[in-house]
């Protein structure tokens, strides 16, 4: 009698370990499981959100403007106005010189924490290019191939 | 077989309680799994509905500007881009002001635009705001009952004082921002338009402008400021009423066709258009056309209908008109004999500070995603918010 009724405890304390096995196994696998929330979600919806802005600025003939004029404090009021509240920016002009690329804007077109570009995974980037802008020569207006090319680095602050 | 009895009665409620705690722990342990999924999900729904709404002119391609029988029935598809010669982003004014509640011409209902989106078992919000805040100088919202405007200079009172606040959507101010007012306001006989100065906001966000009027307060039978305030080139407008303009017919204008429809407030006699101008791309002010007298029957309204006067000016909306204003004859709403009047319009509540909201306000109790794009209506900047959120689990 005393044998089964030992026999039946051990099997409770059988099962209550293999459950807790199980728990353990799956609260484990948990921590590898691929969420939805990927960094890739983020990013991607930053980069169009960027694509966009600079769209409608070349759009309204603002964005060539602010760059081959150089107006870095309006190309930076502007992009604040037309991204959302938490975005944070960091951007750069490039011209192709010699077949290198080189910086131009001597000021900073930047909002936000420049800590939060450091530490956040999502950071996405965008480039933009810009064939030319329209000059007047000689009273006509001329556009002369002279290539820029914006980097726009977003973040969520 | 006592014993026995009392180790399957400790069986059960060990097998029960570790059956209650799986129940109870395994769901919260993949919860935050199972939100996010949702969350994501939620998202590209979102996405999906709207890059439809942003980028695809809908079917047909103009139904925005279907006139004069237009019919919610005839959208076969959702869509605000223009039908022709579409760059991403840009949205048709047509098919922007068949969203607005009310609009005489016919609007398409949110239960539709929903309905022919594939939202069913879904709520969302689509709001237009525009990129920053024009504000009374304290902060609250411009509207009739709280106006930046004030009469100084007595004892004529012939001075317009201003005194705006301009600041990201944040509150936080924007100095240097570009001031220009363009005062349109009327005697018993006599229009005038009066351009003011461009000024630029202080430190704080804040600007206060005064403007000589050709007249004194005691003759202004109506009086409409229209601000056009502009950061780095991206502008938006304002339009302020001011004593004695009300909105005696409302505007519509679909493609090149200005349409004038009655209103509560129209009056029973006889009216006539003396002059129509109007703002294009928060820029220049054009003048569209002046009538010869205030007796001239091309100009006179036909108080009978509901649709008073319309007429096409073929080109116009090239010139992407943002406000109109017009000057009219009429008895005025004290039925103190005729007067000029001033309105603006149309879509007022898409005219400056005002946000325009379109759908259901955003519920606190579901998980709502929000998306933001910048578009461009008629060559000004706006920003396009879509809230989403499931309504049925």
């Amino acid at each position: 009698m005393t044998t089964h009724g030992n026999k039946g405890q051990m099997r409770i304390i059988e099962a209550i370990l293999a459950s807790f096995i199980i728990m353990f196994a799956l609260s484990f696998a948990n921590i590898f499981a691929i969420t939805p929330t990927s960094p890739k979600y983020e990013v991607t919806e930053l980069q169009k959100l960027g694509y966009n802005v600079l769209h409608d600025l070349d759009e309204q003939a603002l964005l060539a403007r602010f760059i081959y004029n150089a107006e870095w404090d309006n190309i930076t009021a502007a992009l604040r106005v037309l991204l959302p509240l938490d975005v944070y920016f960091n951007m750069t002009v490039y011209e192709l010189h010699d077949s290198s690329t080189r910086a131009i804007n001597n000021a900073t077109i930047f909002y936000g924490d420049i800590e939060t570009f450091v530490t956040s995974k999502n950071v996405a980037s965008v480039t933009y290019g810009l064939a030319g802008y329209a000059t007047k020569i000689n009273g006509t207006y001329q556009a002369l191939y002279e290539p820029r090319i914006v980097a726009l680095q977003l973040v969520r602050g | 077989m006592v014993n026995a009895v009392y180790d399957h009665l400790i069986a059960i409620l060990v097998v029960g309680a570790m059956f209650v705690g799986t129940v109870v722990v395994l769901p919260s342990m993949s919860f935050v799994n199972l939100q996010a999924v949702d969350q994501q999900q939620l998202r590209n729904t979102a996405l999906n509905v709207f890059n439809a709404m942003l980028l695809d002119p809908g079917d047909p391609a103009d139904w925005g500007s279907i006139d004069p029988n237009w019919s919610s029935g005839a959208v076969k598809r959702f869509g605000l881009a223009p039908g022709q010669n579409s760059t991403f982003y840009v949205l048709d004014p047509d098919k922007v002001q068949r969203l607005v509640k009310g609009n005489p011409l016919g609007e398409l209902s949110y239960a539709e635009a929903k309905d022919l989106l594939g939202l069913q078992g879904y709520g969302f919000s689509f709001r237009i705001i525009p990129p920053f805040n024009v504000t009374n100088v304290n902060g609250t919202k411009i509207d009739t009952e709280h106006s930046p405007l004030e009469f100084v200079g007595p004892p004529t009172y012939n001075t317009l004082r201003c005194a705006i606040k301009v600041s990201y959507l944040d509150g936080r101010p924007i100095p240097n921002a570009t001031v220009q007012g363009t005062l349109f306001y009327t005697s018993k006989d006599d229009f005038f338009i009066t351009p003011s100065n461009k000024d630029l906001t202080d430190a704080l966000g804040i600007c206060r402008k005064d403007t000589a009027l050709c007249i004194g307060q005691g003759d202004i039978k109506s009086l409409i400021t229209v601000l056009s305030v502009t950061v780095s080139d991206v502008a938006t407008i304002v339009v302020i009423y001011k004593s004695g303009s009300v909105n005696i017919v409302d505007i519509n204008l679909v493609r090149d066709t200005m349409i004038l429809t009655r209103t509560l407030e129209t009056p029973r006699d006889n009216v006539w258009i003396n002059n129509a101008t109007f703002i294009r791309g928060g820029k220049e002010l054009v003048y569209l056309f002046n009538s010869s007298r205030k007796n001239d029957k091309d100009y006179q309204l036909n108080t009978g209908a509901k649709r008073m006067w319309e007429r096409s000016f073929y080109g116009l909306s090239k010139y992407d008109p943002v406000v109109f204003v017009l000057n009219f004859w009429a008895v005025d709403k004290d039925g103190r004999g005729r007067s000029e009047i001033v309105i603006a319009g149309p879509c007022q509540n898409l005219m400056g500070y005002s946000v325009f909201e379109y759908g259901d306000p955003p519920r606190s109790s579901h998980s709502v995603v929000k998306i933001q794009r910048s578009v461009v209506i008629s060559s000004m900047t706006y920003t396009a918010e879509l809230w989403l959120w499931k309504e049925s689990p």
